[in-house]
């Protein structure tokens, strides 16, 4: 599988033991942004760096798993049942002002979120590559409202391409 | 008699305690998760079969639209995770487009919440964790594992603030784990998260204050 080196620029300490090791230039860069057009993927810098600053990141990736219906029910009743829980908290903390249960209510909200976040990844939203993630943003297309993003899904549209095909998985 | 927390595992040995577990006051609480005492089950008492009533209606529901923007948070932690910071950032912005659409809930009450906490113990995790062992999916069954011990320890924080009131929360600081959503009142987060083991610093503080 394809990689390429991508630099955690929190964790570089700039001790540029990397530049050294690149065959093809790719680490020297006036953004600290490893420039993928030159990375040929031979890992040199990675296994250099003293900080784990870099990371390989495959181009591509396997196609999710696939979630059965049941699984995806049960999923999304709980994880509706978190967001509502998000809300409820949200409200009362906005309620709140600066009593003690504001805080309480800001990690319930937090916390819901978390949950809801992972329950979803679950019930088939792992992948932003996945024909699922696809099928939902052509889905907001259809007949948005006056003030929904449309450009921002048209750009995660063309910024992420779909790694599903009907035939299975585009390498 | 040992007595073993079920959200991070900690055993109350009677044997190594001077106080024997049922004398210890309602308003003692684990030392390692911060569970009260009803989170603690005697070793003895073999697991209890799960009861398995609730036939589960499999039609897929449209999903609301708060559901809509935790859809878009979790792309974007996605993203987030393979380096694609534009996308993640995008996806984050859709997040909180459905986030400012999702209708106010009509009874926005403390005990609303707490029971939508018990609804999720009483009946969705369990049968999260029934079709997904029949069906052999780890990954459900994971998030039904932290999902299930996190919402047990919300649903005891707002019984305690319920029974005790402001002053458990006065003078401390309430923590989130970033990772799995447990939540800890006390002056440090733990050193490591009693549900899904991440280190402190994965823990986020929260800090109060208007402008949500
Ligand atoms: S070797 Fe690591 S720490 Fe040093 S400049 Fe390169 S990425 Fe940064
Ligand atoms: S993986 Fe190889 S080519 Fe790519 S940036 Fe690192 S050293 Fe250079
Ligand atoms: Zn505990
Ligand atoms: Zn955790």
């Amino acid at each position: 599988m394809k990689q390429v080196a991508v630099r955690n620029i929190r964790l570089c300490t700039k001790d540029c033991l990397c530049l050294y090791v690149c065959p093809t230039g790719a680490t020297d860069t006036e953004n600290s942004i490893i420039d993928t057009t030159k990375c040929t993927g031979c890992k040199s810098c990675a296994d250099a760096c003293p900080n784990g600053a870099i990371s390989m990141v495959p181009l591509s990736y396997p196609a999710q798993q696939k979630k059965q219906d049941d699984v995806i029910a049960i999923l999304n009743a709980v994880s509706y049942r978190k967001m509502q829980a998000e809300t409820i908290a949200n409200q009362i903390a906005c309620q709140a002002g600066n009593q003690t249960v504001q805080p309480l209510m800001q990690a319930i909200a937090r916390s819901s979120r978390l949950i809801a976040e992972d329950l979803i990844r679950e019930a088939g939203y792992m992948l932003p590559q996945s024909a699922n993630a696809q099928d939902f943003l052509q889905g907001l297309l259809t007949n948005p409202p006056d003030d929904f993003p449309t450009e921002i899904v048209t750009e995660l549209l063309t910024r992420i391409p779909c790694n599903e095909t009907k035939e299975g998985i585009i390498q | 008699m040992k007595y073993i927390c079920v959200i991070c595992g900690f055993v109350y040995d009677e044997a190594k305690e001077p106080v024997l577990f049922s004398a210890l006051p309602d308003t003692w609480i684990c030392p390692v998760c911060g569970a009260r005492k009803n989170n603690f089950h005697a070793e003895e008492d073999k697991k209890k079969p799960q009861e398995a009533h609730t036939i589960y209606e499999t039609d897929l529901q449209p999903l609301s639209t708060a559901q809509l923007s935790a859809l878009c948070s979790n792309l974007a932690r996605g993203c987030e995770k393979q380096y694609k910071f534009r996308e993640s950032e995008l996806y984050t912005q859709l997040s909180e487009y459905f986030l400012r659409h999702t209708p106010q809930e009509p009874e926005a009450s403390l005990d609303r919440i707490t029971a939508l906490l018990k609804e999720d113990l009483n009946e969705g995790y369990k049968t999260i964790h029934r079709i997904a062992s029949d069906v052999g999916d780890r990954g459900a069954l994971r998030v039904c594992v932290w999902g299930e011990k996190v919402t047990r320890i919300l649903h005891d924080l707002m019984e305690r603030y319920a029974t005790e009131g402001e002053q458990f929360l006065a003078d401390t600081n309430i923590w989130v784990c970033s990772i799995c959503g447990f939540v800890y009142v006390g002056n440090t987060a733990p050193m490591l998260c009693p549900v899904c083991k991440v280190p402190d610093w994965k823990f986020e503080k929260i800090e109060g204050g208007i402008g949500l």
